[in-house]
């Protein structure tokens, strides 16, 4: 039983690949994070990202498909598409290879998280509010703790030079994550809710209250063609991720 | 940074039950890094942190200087004796 159409499909997919990609970079951090219990706090919201992200890649197929979702199935989905196929925003992506870019871009993106999944909390799909308040759950934390960091940091002047360069850094990503995907025109909104583009002025007001404001026709964004794009960083995080399953890609787990 | 000393409690009659410590700038940094360290796989649903400075210590010296106290543990048995003397006479 499909009920899903592709419109709704290319949205949740869209954001799967977003929950994915993040998680996947935020565990990154577990071993290397400024300090021990940061490391482990860090590491475990990627932990939750990842679990959003296979929620969403399990009911999309068990919709296809209107059977529980095999783990290669959901394998398949996660791990085993051509780069081309993915609609991962550049903001999950990217590597942030210092320590406050990868604050901020926790902060932005969770805070953009929150808007989505608030949106299909509203869901006329049983399916979906059970995801969305689960998720939901667990973002109430991942904010307080974002948070929580950037006010014990803003007092601190390097800290605040640091966040103030991260912010310049990441803001343009920030902004590209409300591209829609290729596809995702006609979903239907009692299904998964308003368009990311309809969310940006939240998220952007959201910002302001946090950092400051700004002016936001200012920024220059970047082109990620309706999400068709890879940027330039996916393709470590790709491999990296791919490594142990392409051993054996037949393996049962 | 604060040390600071993180208890658990787990549904029902539980007490709060000490868990281990952390480091952390700030008291809401203690309690959200260690929802994440001590709680994470739902180890109890409620959670105090506490300032290790602000914990008053009794140490050993003061607080169990002699262990070896019979005086102060009654089995009973001694009353009990006395009472089968005492029916052992009517």
């Amino acid at each position: 039983m499909t009920s899903l159409g592709p419109a709704e499909r290319a949205v949740l997919l869209a954001f799967a690949d977003d929950e994915h990609l993040m998680g996947q970079r935020h565990t990154e951090w577990i071993g290397v994070a400024p300090f021990l219990e940061e490391d482990m706090a860090f590491a475990s919201i990627g932990q939750d990202e990842l679990g959003h992200a296979a929620m969403l890649y399990e009911l999309v197929i068990s919709d296809l498909t209107g059977a529980p979702p095999s783990a290669q199935a959901v394998d398949a989905l996660a791990f085993r598409r051509d780069p081309a196929d993915y609609r991962s925003c550049w903001l999950a992506e990217a590597a942030c290879s210092e320590w406050a870019s990868a604050l901020v871009r926790h902060w932005m993106y969770d805070t953009a998280e929150a808007l989505r999944w608030q949106e299909l909390a509203g869901s006329s799909d049983v399916r979906l509010r059970d995801i969305a308040v689960r998720a939901m759950s667990e973002e109430r934390y991942h904010l307080r703790h974002a948070d929580a960091l950037l006010d014990a940091l803003a007092g601190d002047a390097d800290a605040g030079a640091r966040l103030a360069d991260a912010l310049a850094e990441m803001l343009p990503l920030g902004v590209a994550l409300f591209d829609d995907p290729l596809g995702a025109d006609n979903a239907v909104g009692s299904t998964v809710g308003r368009p990311l583009a309809a969310l940006t002025q939240e998220w952007q007001a959201a910002v302001d209250r946090r950092f400051g404001t700004r002016t936001w026709g200012s920024i220059e964004t970047v082109d990620q063609a309706r999400r068709t794009l890879r940027s330039a960083q996916f393709a470590t995080v790709y491999a990296d991720m791919r490594e142990v399953i392409m051993l054996d890609p037949e393996a049962t787990w | 940074m604060k040390v600071y000393e993180v208890f658990l409690k787990k549904q029902g009659k539980d007490e709060f039950r000490h868990v281990g410590s952390l480091e952390a700038a700030n008291d809401e940094l203690a309690i959200v890094l260690a929802r994440e360290n001590y709680a994470r796989r739902a180890e109890g649903e409620l959670m105090w942190v506490v300032d290790r400075d602000h914990i008053h210590v009794g140490d050993e010296e003061f607080i169990a200087p002699n262990a070896d106290k019979p005086h102060r543990h009654n089995d009973g048995s001694v009353v009990a004796e006395r009472r089968r003397a005492g029916r052992a006479d009517t």
